[in-house]
């Protein structure tokens, strides 16, 4: 038996699924958990931050990070990461591509500010707390333009089949192969490549369960989401939201694919789409928002307010 | 043009605004190329670039374009039912009316994108929508003000 691999775990603003996802490999815990030495995991394991400031630098072997880093908190914690660990892995679409807490791109601090604490419609009289708390960064960057990581695992969140095939090829010292194939490729739907009549919401109509998503009106985006899933939600028949993010190269932009592909299928008047597509920038880039072309210019200006 | 070189461009006095054009090869690239034996004068900001239908054209090129800091892109192709391959601009024209909103909500202005059909005969419409696009990102001023 050789040395277990020491880990590290670290959270920023997210909700927590991925770990869960992680835990949730059951019984191959048991073959994993003597396999690693865990040095930091704040929900799990009691060590505190100052412990994983005063482990050397690059003492940690394996280090994973989950969700975004909205908070100056966050921003250190990633940043303390990066020093002391050897492999750095983007866990999860927060991290990788900013996820659901990117969407906060969409408005600026103040608006945040004001719908979550002073207008918030359960509380009187509320206000932004400032005692104790970590600052907000006026705008949500992706985690890679502030540390370099070693190795994305998108997804929201990452299956646990996925966490665990990546863990162990990482454990053993293999390299982590992954197919690249979309989630088209495991959708057992037909396509008979008609155009789109009428394009429908999730809840109108009964889609047929044999044929594909999207030739049937529901805008699916599953032909622009990398496929690590293995086609979970259009085999149970709810359309792709995308995210487990584009496929590689991971840098390319999933909304601009996606609309490309919808666009094809639904050749229709610009007036009715208009109409019908209501939030084309949170449907088509839920999940990557601030990697993307538009978000990355969102980022750029509201960077400029600040200086 | 990489970005860095650009922004050397902006900082300039005089300040031209620099439109990237995707332009289908069978309509609007000879429409183009006969604005030119024409002698039709109209603006030289256009960047053309030809494609070989604008149903091949990727939203992916035109997002990419204004965050390499092109000021505005003009998307020229086929009327509408006079697609070379049938049906190619019908595609662009669905995928143009969702990016078109998505943009305003990212907050960019709409007026930097231009779509227009104009054939292979129509000289006229072609420098006419060259000049309207460059009016229109004249008024809105460099897309990379914002960002500086």
């Amino acid at each position: 038996m050789t040395e277990p691999t020491s880990i590290a775990m670290a959270q920023g603003s997210s909700c927590w699924g991925c770990f869960q996802s992680l835990i949730d490999i059951h019984l191959n815990l048991a073959t994993v958990l003597p396999l690693i030495d865990i040095k930091y995991w704040q929900c799990v394991a009691d060590f505190k931050l100052k412990d994983l400031e005063g482990y050397p630098d690059k003492s940690i072997t394996v280090g994973l990070y989950e969700g975004m880093a909205r908070t100056e908190e966050d921003i250190h914690l990633l940043k303390l990461m990066r020093e002391k660990c050897k492999i750095l892995i983007s866990f999860g679409s927060c991290s990788c591509f900013g996820g659901i807490p990117g969407l906060a791109n969409f408005s600026t601090l103040e608006e945040c500010l004001e719908v979550k604490f002073r207008n918030n419609k359960t509380v009187k009289d509320g206000e932004v707390p400032t005692e104790n708390l970590p600052t907000i960064a006026p705008v949500v960057v992706p985690n890679s333009t502030i540390v370099d990581f070693e190795i994305f695992l998108p997804g929201c969140p990452p299956t646990s089949k996925l966490i665990l095939t990546a863990l162990t090829a990482l454990l053993e010292g293999k390299p982590i192969e992954l197919p690249p194939h979309t989630v088209c490729h495991y959708c057992d739907r037909e396509k008979k490549e008609t155009p789109i009549e009428k394009i429908l919401r999730p809840y109108e109509g009964i889609a047929d369960p044999d044929r594909c998503l999207l030739e049937q009106g529901y805008i699916c985006v599953g032909s622009a989401t990398w496929g690590l899933c293995e086609g979970q939600c259009v085999n149970h028949g709810a359309t792709c939201r995308g995210c487990f993010g584009p496929p590689p190269p991971i840098t390319n932009d999933q909304g601009a694919a996606a609309i490309s592909m919808f666009g094809s299928y639904a050749p229709l008047e610009s007036e009715v789409l208009a109409e019908t597509v209501l939030d084309p920038l949170g449907c088509f880039w839920r999940f990557t928002y601030p990697t993307s072309h538009l978000g990355a210019i969102r980022i750029k200006r509201e960077e400029a307010k600040t200086k | 043009m990489t970005t860095k070189t650009a922004a050397k461009i902006d900082n300039t006095e005089s300040w031209e605004p620099r439109i990237v054009a995707f332009c289908c090869n069978w309509c609007s690239y000879a429409g183009a190329d006969l604005a030119g034996t024409s002698r039709i004068q109209y603006p030289p900001n256009a960047r053309i670039l030809r494609v070989n239908c604008t149903g091949r054209i990727s939203l992916e090129f035109i997002l990419a374009a204004l965050e390499m800091g092109a000021d505005g892109v003009l998307v020229s192709g086929c009327h509408p039912g006079d697609c070379h391959y049938t049906s190619g601009n019908l595609k662009l024209r669905a995928r143009w009316t969702i990016m078109k909103k998505a943009i305003e909500q990212a907050g960019v202005d709409p007026r930097r994108v231009r779509l227009q059909w104009a054939s292979a005969s129509e000289a006229q419409i072609f420098a006419d929508g060259v000049r309207t696009l460059v009016k229109q990102v004249k008024e809105l001023g460099p897309i990379m003000e914002e960002w500086k």
